[in-house]
């Protein structure tokens, strides 16, 4: 039984449509395409030529090799809250959309990993295991709605990932559809070190340019014992950033040590979660301890004493749970509380390495006052990775450039400091030309060399991750192709 | 090219006195050069690749020597590239918690280093003192405490590379977060030098623990369901081991005196976590087990004892008896198995298994003593054991006839030739360390 029929004259949709067996499995209509135009990205759109749901993986396979032996650009998506660009179809993409295939196949809780499907939610696989008192560790602040393939595909971070890494520290077995529609499977079911080059990393944040994840074999962890949270309030920032840095030298690792400055203060309490922060603080420091209960009072001591040897204002812990759950998503809907206090935010993604924190803040500080923007801070302090939050009124003309201007000063600054693009949202399209503040042409070729292995006719999400070759970068790429 | 012409072709690259005739290794773990170079910076590595991959010649890497009976299926290449003059702290910022490091320094002179920091680089690999860091990471080596710390890929941030045509490639940079383009640092670690001769490493560092015990739990009966039973209950309570690993009788005697299956488990945090983590074990642990506890300096001797186990490349190697070792992975719990089945293998095969693995993270190490014929054919009975439960052995150690004989790192997956498009894409005329990795690459 066909249980998708299309009225269109275009001969790939109607052959697209025969290949998802689920109902209502394609959309080609554009007004059903709009929602797929942009993800969290919103400042570029582009309609996609369709939109597919397969169930499983043999149809997800199906779909990439129709798709390759015509000819057609395609690329994966999952919840659509990429905040860089990785899935908008810039040219005219079939999407092959992945929340269809949301299932839990597995928890193995004595060997400590479960297999989901990629369209599963990340916080469902904490909601599905917490009873048994484990959780999954890479909490970005989305996860409520994103999906652990897309986390796969960026390598999401996240608050606790001070502690614990990042996703890709987090991924012990992926099963791929290749570019050709090959499926295979890398990471042997959990088993750490297969013999042979790590795919596993190498496919863990390479924004869906390498493979389509159908099968991910996670890592969960145990609850620790105990937490403690706490919130610590600072009249000067540069007081907040050195309070950073000798909590983390001090021999403590926090699961989480987060802030926010004056601006995104001002945002977070005038939208959907405010805690009550005062209003004429320049930082605050959102601090969590987590492990055996025995170890925890005394690292806590030891935090109050650097935040007092850096003149804090104010430390608080938390009472109980009810209350350390409201500093969260107080912190956790940071960006989205942006809204509340301009019409329009661009989020930018930058990492330095922590002691050049004053320093840098007080670059991003000018670059606001030289746009004339203002521009909230959020960080994951921690860790080094800022989010600088510019703030625009797309209605005046000229000023959507002049916040993209920015945000990109912003990385400059961060690179420039011997610091990263991007932490945690990726390149996407958005930070593709920031590649070279990082990267030399070689650097970019070696890496693009990679992506050919794996891409080699760029059908799969391409436009993507780096930047438009430079003539030089051509030259050599003519050159080597020679060799 | 006769060896005249070669030394002529690389005196014009680096001084004569970092260039030697020949190799001194005994030829029983191959792996040489007819020529060794010493380079001493950067330049003179990449000045070397380079002059190496226009004339095709071939490459093999060295830098401690622990890992020469690691892979690899010739005697000699064209030229064996040194790296153990090539060392140092190129730059350590306390505050970041991280360091920059020459790959030829060895894993000792590092963590001697950085103990004076009062932080570390928790990796435990095997023979510290020799292993330089450059051959732990590209041969992604690791130690019990893995469970804790996680692996060479959990902390290495970024790596200077030197590409075969000469080319300096960076990848990854020198935050602890970082999604700028493809994660390429894990292409490189593990790669056993076959895509790059890595120049510098960037690692993210750990504080030292402020405190650390062992507990010793010896089990004389051998009962393994014992063992099984007792640590399916410790993962599942809030216990934070770093350690969790199994010691097959012949080797809890070297380390230990006692020959018994062995579970040595690792605490490293504050004093009163780590008493309180100890009392829980002590309350816990199946009666019938014998119990001691190693505490801070005690603990580590224990520790360095253990990772002093492994063959060394280094040393002379005898023809009467053949030493191997194994890196066996399976799930984190049949672990427990292939202990057994090594302790078994002494038996059934007339040698030598010392081994451990750890229960909380699958990956267990294996020494075999025997004749020539018995260690391949425990190998081989090992190997099968291993692939039964759905996973693998690597031969990390071996004389050179019989990684000719047996295949070290088994068969070739199915993706293959994603893996050697690979490395045709990076040394497209396979100079470096030419077949010592997974199907000849």
């Amino acid at each position: 039984m066909v249980r998708n029929k299309v009225k269109t004259n275009d001969i790939h949709i109607i052959n697209l449509a025969k290949l998802v067996s689920s109902p209502n499995a394609i959309l080609y209509k554009e007004e059903d395409l709009l929602a797929y135009d942009c993800d969290g990205f919103t400042i570029e759109r582009h309609l996609p030529r369709a939109v597919v749901f397969p169930k499983n993986t043999e149809e997800v396979s199906q779909i990439v090799k129709y798709c390759a032996e015509n000819n057609l650009p395609f690329l994966a998506r999952g919840a659509g809250t990429g905040l860089s660009g990785g899935a908008i179809p810039l040219n005219n993409e079939v999407i092959i959309s992945l929340v269809r295939m949301k299932r839990l196949l597995e928890v193995d809780l004595e060997n400590r990993r479960a297999v989901v499907e990629p369209g599963f939610v990340n916080l469902k696989l904490t909601n599905s295991i917490s009873d048994k008192g484990y959780y999954y560790a890479p909490d970005p602040s989305s996860q409520y709605a994103c999906t652990i393939g897309g986390n796969v595909a960026e390598n999401a971070g996240g608050a606790h990932c001070l502690k614990y890494g990042v996703t890709t520290n987090h991924i012990l077995g992926l099963e791929v559809v290749l570019p050709n529609g090959e499926i295979i499977e890398i990471g042997n079911g959990g088993i750490p070190d297969s013999p042979g080059y790590d795919l596993l990393g190498l496919l863990t944040g390479s924004e869906g340019t390498l493979g389509i994840v159908t099968k991910i074999t996670v890592r969960i962890l145990k609850n620790p014992e105990a937490k403690q949270t706490v919130l610590a309030y600072f009249d000067n920032i540069e007081d907040g950033s050195q309070a950073v840095s000798d909590i983390i030298s001090s021999g403590i690792v926090p699961a989480a040590l987060e802030m926010m400055d004056k601006t995104a203060i001002e945002g977070v309490e005038a939208a959907a979660f405010p805690v009550g922060h005062p209003k004429d603080i320049e930082a605050v420091l959102l601090i969590e301890v987590d492990g055996i209960a025995a170890g925890i009072e005394g690292q806590i001591e030891m935090i109050l004493d650097v935040c007092r040897k850096w003149n804090v204002r104010e430390v608080k812990a938390a009472r109980d749970e009810a209350e350390r759950g409201r500093w969260w998503a107080n912190r956790k809907t940071g960006f989205g509380a942006m809204g509340a206090i301009s019409p329009d935010y661009l989020v930018q993604d930058g990492v330095i390495p922590r002691s050049r924190l004053p320093e840098v803040l007080a670059k991003i500080n000018h670059i606001s006052k030289e746009s004339g923007l203002r521009i909230a801070n959020i960080f994951h302090a921690g860790d080094g990775n800022l989010h600088p939050l510019v703030l625009f009124d797309s209605r005046i003309p000229g000023e959507t450039e002049k916040a993209i201007e920015a945000g990109s000063a912003c990385l400059k600054v961060c690179a420039d400091v011997g610091g990263s693009i991007t932490g945690e949202h990726g390149v996407g399209i958005e930070k593709k030309e920031e590649m070279r503040f990082v990267f030399n042409d070689e650097e970019i070729i070696a890496q693009t060399n990679i992506r050919d292995v794996f891409n080699p006719d760029h059908l799969l999400n391409a436009g993507k991750l780096f930047p438009t070759p430079g003539r030089c970068a051509e030259v050599k790429r003519e050159l080597s192709s020679k060799n | 090219m006769v060896t005249s012409e070669l030394l002529t072709g690389l005196s014009s690259i680096i001084l004569e006195e970092q260039i030697q005739g020949g190799s001194h290794s005994s030829p029983l773990l191959g792996n040489n050069g007819r020529i060794t170079v010493f380079p001493k910076t950067e330049q003179e590595i990449a000045d070397i690749l380079q002059y190496a991959n226009e004339k095709a010649m071939k490459i093999n890497i060295i830098a401690g020597g622990t890992k020469r009976g690691f892979g690899g299926i010739e005697e000699s290449a064209d030229i064996l590239l040194s790296l153990e003059q090539y060392k140092g702290v190129v730059e350590h910022s306390p505050g970041d918690m991280i360091v920059t490091v020459k790959s030829g320094t060895t894993y000792q002179e590092l963590q001697d280093f950085l103990a004076e920091h009062k932080q570390k680089v928790p990796l435990d690999p095997a023979l510290p003192k020799e292993a330089t860091i450059g051959g732990v990471i590209a041969a992604n080596d690791f130690g019990p405490k893995r469970l804790g710390y996680g692996s060479a890929r959990d902390m290495v941030i970024g790596l200077r590379m030197v590409y075969p045509d000469g080319t300096i490639i960076r990848s990854g940079g020198k935050t602890v977060k970082n999604v700028a383009g493809y994660d390429m640092n894990k292409l490189f670690i593990g790669s056993m030098g076959t895509l790059g001769v890595i120049s510098e490493i960037t690692i993210k560092l750990r504080p030292l623990q402020q405190y650390e015990s062992l507990i010793l739990l010896s089990f004389p009966d051998g009962n393994l369901e014992d063992i099984h039973t007792f640590t399916i209950s410790l993962l599942d309570s809030v216990m934070e081991p770093v350690a969790l690993e199994l010691l097959n009788p012949p080797l809890a005697e070297i380390v230990t005196g006692h020959r018994a299956f062995t579970l040595a488990i690792s605490f490293e945090d504050v004093e009163s976590s780590v008493r309180y983590q100890v009392d829980y074990v002590k309350q816990h642990k199946p009666s019938d087990a014998s119990i001691s506890i190693l505490e801070q300096n005690d603990a580590r001797s224990f520790w360095d004892n253990l990772a002093a186990v492994s063959p060394n490349g280094q040393q002379t190697v005898s023809e009467q008896t053949t030493k191997a070792a194994l890196k066996v992975g399976v799930k984190n719990l049949d672990v427990v198995s292939v202990i057994k089945e090594s302790q078994l293998l002494q038996d059934s095969h007339h040698l030598k298994a010392e081994a451990h693995g750890g229960l909380g993270t699958g990956l267990c190490k294996v020494y075999l003593t025997g004749t020539k014929d018995d260690v391949v054919s425990a190998i081989t009975s090992l190997r099968s054991f291993a692939e039964h439960l759905g996973g693998y052995a690597v031969a990390t150690h071996l004389p050179l006839a019989l990684r000719q004989q047996i295949k070290v790192w088994g068969e070739k997956p199915s993706h293959f030739f994603l893996l050697d498009g690979i490395k045709a894409k990076v040394d497209s005329k396979r100079i470096l360390n030419n077949g010592r990795f997974v199907g000849g690459i």
